[in-house]
């Protein structure tokens, strides 16, 4: 639909398709929805809202902690939620789209109903030990649905358990969990939850196959291993493994995403990426020199260059996608 | 679309009597909406270091007002020169991109030091400034930039004299009119999408943006209270409600849609529905129309956007201090409740003609 569309925009600027015909020629095309998309839409987005905003409306309940509603009615009401979530999924069943939404709401309403325990009992728990428990409790949910925005919402929480598990213990630990270790952490975990996602999206699992959430997983895991690169670069130490991890990553990025699967979205990542780097390596190697302005020049002008002969690559290989 | 595609699509709109001839062929490779992205960053990332090799190097620029605008004016012109005369260099624009976003810098800070005495005078000129460079630099990331930023100002200004009530729904109605008038003006699709991009993603700042964070913001920059009071409060939310409603109505007379045709009574009624929610959460109706809109014009990233923008504004609403989170609790209960049983009404009475046909 959206390469039909740049095409018949790009003919009608063009002058090849009369302005009065643009209309009519998107309609041909399939790029305008017809009244059957207008229907599922709207079937979606009332779907979608309602739910999101039933999720939202408990969350900011219990957060309110209402005293006057005594501990059991709260325990009832959670409850309760999560129990309608899963009648309705037993209604709809899982394949369905209200039964997909009806999964994600129970597993949103598992975690009010875990903060809700943390919230009442004071049980002493940390954070990052609630999103760990929430975790645990909607991954057989996870697994057995088949459902890519639950996964992601999974992988969310581990992300924010692992976060927040190094500022509880920073105070104490402080040297031994240092930011750092923490972003090693997070870096492993996304790419082999990244690995993992594409590996089975090729061994077969359509379901798996939703360009978004890799997507999501790839920024996740460049953007960790850019920071681990600029920091090793800024670091006093002379030699560190960012930067060689970096450049792993980089080249098994433009392995699997140039040759196997084919995603300028990754490659794209991948250049801004490589800008920031050698920007960064740039600016610690001539970091002594006088001549600052002249390095500042300098910098700006490989800054630009590299993006510039990126962008003339990433035009080129998305073209060549189109193609194929 | 490879060139069969290309070739059949050409052949069934000819067939419909469209267009005339043989098929066009590729003028040039196109680059996807994350490359231009891509290359915004990157633009900004050059841009900062050409201002600090300025500031380091020329450090008489940034010692007077005057001259940082006379430079600034003189590099952003530079860059327009540049983009015209070689419009289809890649070093060249990723050049003049940078060289322009370090101008654009380098103007504001003479801007503002001229009128530092009132943020509102600053930020229209800002925003006249913006508007000047999207007419005169032909690029489309340049324009998407400019477009936001331009508009962007503007909502800021409005905020600073106490109308930031009236904030989402003025730059949403400036974002809806570039998509509506998309496919009426062909020849000049380029310019009005480049403004619409930028108009949204301003939209989307100011809707998720919009009530206590952005008061908090403002007043941090020396801005004004809310003019009126609450009344006015309740009126710029209303607008907000007000804005999609109008756009659905547009969106229903461009479908060729009557009010009394069914369909039509559904769409405006699902529109009221969430103007009443814009009421109290002023974010939501700015949110959906720039989802609507993304969805009637076939254009995903711009409803992806509009899907962004719904869940930004619900976390930031969290935050808002405007009523408790008991209150916001029930108003968000009551609300998708009833967008629940909307569904439930529209499965009735437009039923899916798919699953009548498995009936």
């Amino acid at each position: 639909m959206t390469h039909s569309r740049q095409d018949l925009l790009e003919w009608a600027e063009a002058g090849r398709i009369a302005p009065e015909n643009l209309r009519p020629a998107l309609e041909v095309g399939g790029v305008l929805p017809d009244r059957a998309e207008w229907r599922a839409f709207l079937d979606r987005l009332l779907l979608w809202l309602g739910v999101v905003m039933l999720c939202a409306s408990a969350v900011f309940f219990l957060a309110y902690n209402w005293q006057d509603l005594g501990r059991f009615a709260k325990f009832a009401m959670a409850e309760a939620l999560v129990l309608a979530a899963l009648a309705v999924i037993g209604w709809q069943g899982v394949e369905r789209i209200a039964g997909k939404a009806a999964l994600l709401a129970a597993a949103l309403f598992t975690g009010a109903l875990l903060a809700l325990i943390g919230q009442t009992y004071q049980t002493g728990a940390d954070t990052y030990e609630l999103f760990a428990a929430w975790a645990a409790a909607i991954l057989p949910w996870a697994l057995f649905a088949r459902f890519p925005a639950l996964w992601v919402l999974w992988l969310a929480l581990v992300n924010l358990a692992v976060v927040l598990y190094f500022q509880a213990f920073r105070g104490v630990l402080g040297i031994l969990f240092g930011p750092e270790r923490q972003l090693w952490l997070l870096f492993g975990m996304n790419t082999l939850a990244l690995a993992a996602w594409e590996g089975l999206a090729q061994a077969g699992l359509a379901w798996l196959r939703e360009r978004w959430a890799a997507r999501l997983l790839a920024t996740a895991s460049g953007a960790l291993a850019t920071a681990l690169a600029v920091i090793d670069i800024f670091s006093k130490d002379d030699i560190g493994v960012g930067g060689p991890v970096w450049l792993a990553w980089l080249a098994a990025a433009y392995a699997v995403y140039r040759h196997r699967i084919k995603d300028v979205y990754v490659l794209a990542g991948g250049v801004l990426s490589a800008v920031v780097v050698v920007a960064a390596l740039l600016g610690r190697l001539m970091s002594d020199t006088r001549a600052e302005a002249g390095v500042f020049l300098l910098i700006g002008l490989v800054v630009i260059g590299m993006s510039a002969a990126g962008g003339f690559w990433l035009k080129n290989v998305a073209s060549e996608e189109v193609e194929s | 679309m490879t060139a069969t595609d290309r070739q059949t699509l050409w052949a069934r709109l000819r067939d419909a009597g469209l267009v005339e001839g043989e098929a066009p062929g590729v003028a040039e490779s196109r680059s996807p909406w994350f490359v231009r992205v891509m290359l915004g960053i990157a633009g900004w990332i050059g841009a900062l270091f050409l201002l600090a090799f300025v500031g380091v190097g020329f450090t008489f620029v940034v010692k007077s007002a005057s001259v940082a605008f006379v430079v600034g004016a003189g590099i952003c012109a530079g860059a327009a020169l540049m983009f015209r005369a070689i419009p289809r260099s890649d070093f060249m624009g990723q050049f003049g991109l940078a060289l322009s976003l370090a101008g654009q810098a380098l103007m504001i800070f003479a801007l503002m030091q001229w009128f530092g005495h009132s943020f509102t005078a600053a930020a229209l000129a800002i925003a006249l400034q913006q508007a000047l460079l999207f007419v005169l630099v032909p690029n489309f990331i340049h324009r998407v930039w400019t477009s936001w930023t331009g508009a962007y100002a503007a909502v800021y200004a409005l905020g600073n004299a106490g109308l930031h009530a009236f904030a989402p729904a003025a730059v949403t109605f400036g974002f809806l009119w570039p998509w509506f008038a998309e496919f009426d003006h062909p020849r000049r699709g380029e310019l009005l999408r480049a403004a619409g991009y930028g108009l949204a993603l301003a939209a989307v700042q100011t809707a998720v943006m919009h009530g206590t964070l952005w008061t908090v913001w403002l007043a941090g920059l020396g801005g004004s209270e809310a003019l009126g009071g609450e009344a006015l409060l309740r009126l710029g939310n209303l607008a907000s409600g007000l804005v999609l409603i109008w756009a659905v109505l547009r969106l229903l007379k461009r479908e060729g849609v009557g009010l009394g045709a069914g369909h039509g009574r559904i769409a405006l009624a699902g529109a009221g529905l969430l103007a009443l929610i814009s009421l109290e959460a002023p974010g939501v109706g700015p949110a959906v129309a720039i989802l609507v809109v993304g969805f009637a014009n076939g254009n995903r990233v711009l409803a992806g956007l509009g899907i962004l923008a719904l869940l930004g504004y619900l976390s930031h609403y969290y935050y808002a201090l405007h009523a408790t989170l008991l209150e916001k609790s029930a108003l968000l209960a009551g609300a998708g409740l009833v967008l629940l049983a909307a569904r439930f009404a529209l499965r009735r009475w437009w039923p899916n003609a798919k699953e009548l046909r498995h009936a």
